[in-house]
């Protein structure tokens, strides 16, 4: 399969998920636009390994080494700072008049972001051992 | 890190895209290993080497021993 056929398929497939998107919305219902996802994924995977041209090398995968690490570091500070930012506007008035919606959701997203810190050193472990440490 | 990438694609009256064909890589790469801005792994260091048959130092070469 020739390079741009591909990418007239990852189109079809993006036409395919819209389409089912407003289904499901119609209907009601997330499964449709859940299933059409990993099918849509599926999809571009498998249409990805009959492609005759190279289209990824190390150089490539290198640049989405970095920009994916950057990527977490600028998204990390940045919802670090907003959730800082939320609690303490949150406790702004005292902790008796504690804005409670707000700063539960102040919370919510530090957890979350303490649970990706979890996650990458998790990885950074794995990718250790396997790269040979 | 320089390389004669140019010169020997020269004399083999090669293209950058059959070169990358050649060494299984992309076009782009060829292009940004030759203007200096990438420094290929040492597989594909090699790979280029031995497509043009000679030795990876023949091709590539540091600049100084401290880079």
């Amino acid at each position: 399969m020739k390079r741009n056929y591909f990418y007239l398929c990852v189109a079809a497939v993006a036409f395919f998920e819209v389409a089912i998107f407003w289904l499901s919305v119609e209907l009601a219902d997330p499964l449709p636009s859940v299933i059409a996802i990993v099918l849509g994924i599926l999809g571009i995977y498998l249409a990805k390994m009959y492609i005759d041209e190279v289209i990824e090398d190390e150089r490539t995968q290198k640049i989405t080494e970095i920009t994916a690490l950057r990527t977490l570091q600028i998204t990390w500070i940045g919802l670090f700072l907003f959730a800082l930012w939320i609690i303490i506007d949150a406790l702004g008035e005292g902790i008796r008049r504690f804005n409670r919606p707000l700063g539960i959701f102040g919370f919510r997203l530090l957890i979350l972001l303490c649970g990706i810190i979890v996650l990458y050193v998790l990885l950074s472990l794995y990718y250790n051992k396997k790269f040979g440490a | 890190m320089k390389n004669k990438i140019k010169v020997y694609r020269a004399m083999n009256d090669l293209s950058q895209e059959a070169l990358a064909n050649e060494v299984g890589v992309t076009r782009q790469t060829i292009l940004a290993i030759e203007n200096g801005k990438y420094d290929p792994s040492l597989i594909l260091a090699a790979r280029i080497a031995k497509f043009f048959k000679v030795r990876i130092d023949d091709v590539f070469l540091l600049d100084s021993i401290d880079e």
